[in-house]
């Protein structure tokens, strides 16, 4: 580490990386979306407890939860190609991005399915018997009664995963992707400032979840404007 | 009308219901009264199947169900014979209360939209909620609560009304006002089937008073032949126990 | 491509002799982490003057940046200071000697304080102010009151999200790999370079990452029933 620091670097770094922004925010999105499909997909086997399939889930939600995201995405980055040659399906030219994603995805899915199986568990019972005494099917009651709510229980859990999946994106570059760490990476061979490279990144990173943070908090508010603590109202 | 056949009902090896048997005619009131554990809570839950009964046969209306082999269609067919009042009233709780109202009638009865509004809006002037159709659960208080609950009883017009101890969760003060709209209900010809420990209410409102214990119906009769002139042993007992308790509902209900 | 299940084995055997370095990584950084985050909990409660700010600020700059920038500022940062301290001391120190497990442990702490901080912050508000109250009337001062009554409840109840952030560091220690450090995850790109066997490495890594959570999941387990066998059997 030869050369001195220069704070004035951080400034200059800025828009070079923050042009790299979008790539970190596509990643994030592409695997959100998604997450979220896999999410709901693997909750259901689960809520309705479908033999097999629920299994398969169990050990799925276990296995994401008990590695290090770097670790999964190893495996999907040499795994995958590997079982898709037994198909004869060739992807071994496919963009590192794209791994990236699928990692990401997968990793969305299984919090986001224990997140879903917990708010519609968390769902108050006696919602449900209402809704079977004035006459619905399971299945009305469900999409109509139970789901609304689930989801406003489920949000801030979701919100929690949105930001830990953003940090989760600074790993891409291990395998290669062009995002805004990686972009970082080919500044500092460039320059050598790798400190104020790091600096400038933290910022960046920083600021974007200080914003989610925020939209996150509004969001919350307004799910829950018609829930008052206090039930004590006189008549 | 109602009939209940030999209903039996048992939770983990305890039996609960031990054969019931039950008749309830058009436009008949009736109190369940009992210790807790005697079974009046689940005999209820029985009637729309809330609770599945182990073996006997529950007819409601021309609906008539054998509980050893209900199927999910017979439990809904029979649900949709009646409706009822829970004693945390159970509104749900992201729609308002016009909604709530109207949630039964658009779902399951499969009521235009419009008609649907209009019937809900008469309902709830009914109880006394008219100005309140926008506000959600939450903004209300336990007696407001009930009385929406009641209406999105009342709305679906059913062969009877279940009410699982409609008061017993509201705060003393506001038991009065639920009370009074389910005096008015009774009046008017529902068909009503009440659990509940409000004794004075049970002696003004019911036609017909079942005692329960132990998982049996001890002893029915008018609210008159069982309030002064108890038959059984057991009757006079929980009378007795809960003669102090009424005293002072019935000094309640005066001050209110 | 076929995959060599056997090799698997043999990239267990040789990965898992890196455990010891994954869980020092893992529990010296909670440890210390534990100490920054029952100081900040309790300044961010009490809200003490000058320092309050401080600590929302290190909360929330650690909670909400990527923990591989955590380790890459301090692995950069650190040297450079001590250089400079030391050229104005004229102290004998010399950064390139400074093992860089130390960077890696000092990165790692901070962040497991701004979250170990939250977790114990949460832990004591969910614990009733009836219990305050009551310690306060049997003539406790508010320090006694703290340590006595309302921390040792607070910890109890915190069981699971402490398991929770446990994982996530055994988990992180994974990240240390990318300044070189030798602990599981870089035994398996050893392993994996030196035999060109990728796949069978990172699955074997995987699978012992996998073992070690689901016994600290059990072990969690076991100790959250002892912890708060107090509240069995009650409605609180």
């Amino acid at each position: 580490m030869g050369k001195a620091f220069d704070p004035l670097l951080i400034i200059e770094f800025l828009p070079t990386l923050l042009h790299y922004l979008g790539v970190t925010l596509e990643i994030l999105a592409a695997s959100i979306f998604l997450g979220l499909i896999l999410g709901v997909a693997a909750a259901i086997p689960r809520l309705f407890k479908i033999p097999f399939l629920n299994q398969l889930v169990i050990l799925y939600v276990s296995f994401i939860r008990g590695t290090p995201i770097l670790i999964q995405l190893f495996l999907v980055f040499y795994g995958l190609p590997a079982i898709l040659m037994i198909f004869n399906i060739d992807i071994s030219k496919l963009e590192a991005i794209y791994f990236v994603i699928i990692t990401y995805a997968i990793s969305n899915g299984a919090s986001f399915s224990e997140i879903f199986r917990g708010a519609i568990r968390a769902v108050d019972k006696g919602q449900t018997e209402a809704a079977y005494s004035v006459g619905m099917t399971s299945t009305q009651n469900f999409f109509r009664i139970v789901l609304p709510q689930a989801l406003r229980i489920a949000f801030p859990n979701m919100a929690n995963s949105f930001i830990g999946s953003l940090k989760d994106t600074s790993l891409a570059f291990s395998i290669g992707v062009m995002d805004m760490v990686g972009r970082g990476d080919t500044l500092i061979s460039a320059t050598a400032h790798a400190l104020e490279v790091y600096i400038t990144l933290s910022i960046i990173y920083y600021a974007v979840v200080l914003l989610f943070e925020k939209i996150f908090n509004k969001l919350e508010k307004h799910f829950n404007r018609y829930q008052s603590a206090d039930l004590s109202v006189a008549a | 009308m109602i009939i209940l056949k030999d209903i039996k009902k048992s939770f983990n090896k305890s039996q609960v219901l031990r054969g019931i048997n039950l008749k309830i005619n058009r436009g008949e009131v009736v109190t369940i009264l009992g210790p807790s554990g005697s079974g009046k809570t689940t005999l209820l839950r029985c009637l729309n199947f809330l609770e599945r009964p182990e073996a006997g046969i529950v007819q409601i209306g021309n609906i008539q169900v054998n509980a050893k082999n209900a199927t999910k269609k017979d439990m809904l067919s029979v649900r949709k014979q009646s409706a009822m009042v829970f004693q945390h009233y159970n509104l749900f709780a992201h729609k308002t209360v016009i909604e709530n109202v109207m949630e039964g009638l658009v779902v399951v009865k499969k009521v235009k939209k419009r008609e649907a509004r209009i019937e809900s809006e008469k309902v709830l002037e009914k109880v006394g909620l008219s100005d309140k159709l926008h506000f959600y659960p939450s903004q209300l208080s336990g007696g407001q609560q009930q009385r929406v609950g009641i209406a999105r009883a009342l709305a679906l017009n059913p062969e009877v009304i279940l009410f699982d101890e409609p008061t017993s969760a509201l705060d003393p003060e506001l038991v009065g006002e639920v009370l009074s709209v389910i005096k008015e209900i009774a009046q008017d010809g529902i068909t009503m089937v009440v659990v509940t420990h409000e004794m004075s209410f049970a002696k003004e409102v019911s036609d017909r008073v079942l005692f329960m214990d132990g998982g049996v119906i001890v002893e029915e009769g008018t609210p008159l032949e069982i309030f002064h002139a108890p038959k059984e042993e057991r009757t006079r007992r929980f009378l007795h126990r809960i003669s102090g308790e009424s005293f002072f509902t019935a000094l309640k209900e005066q001050v209110n | 491509m076929t995959i060599d299940l056997p090799f698997i084995w043999i990239a267990f055997k040789e990965i898992i002799k890196a455990l010891p370095i994954t869980l020092i990584l893992t529990i010296v950084p909670l440890l210390v982490g534990f100490l920054i985050g029952i100081i900040v909990a309790l300044v961010r409660i009490y809200k003490t003057r000058f320092v309050y700010q401080a600590a929302n600020g290190y909360v929330s700059f650690f909670r909400g940046t990527p923990i591989i920038m955590h380790i890459m500022v301090i692995y950069y940062g650190i040297p450079l200071l001590v250089d400079q301290v030391a050229s104005k001391f004229n102290l004998n120190i010399q950064s390139s000697k400074i093992p860089i497990i130390l960077f890696v442990l000092t990165a790692l702490s901070l962040a497991a304080g701004a979250y170990l901080s939250e977790i114990i912050r949460s832990g004591i508000i969910s614990v009733s102010t009836g219990q305050l109250e009551s310690a306060y009337s049997v003539g406790m001062t508010k320090i006694q009151a703290m340590f006595r009554i309302v921390l040792p409840q607070a910890l109890a109840q915190s069981v699971p999200n402490f398991t929770n952030i446990f994982i996530g560091f055994l988990h992180t220690s994974s990240i240390a790999f990318l300044v070189s450090e030798k602990e599981l995850t870089g035994a398996a790109n050893i392993v994996a370079s030196t035999n060109l066997k990728f796949l069978e490495a990172f699955i074997a890594a995987g699978i012992i990452y996998w073992g070690l959570t689901i016994i600290v999941e059990g072990i969690s387990f076991l100790l959250e029933k002892r912890v708060t066998s107090y509240s069995r059997g009650g409605v609180s």
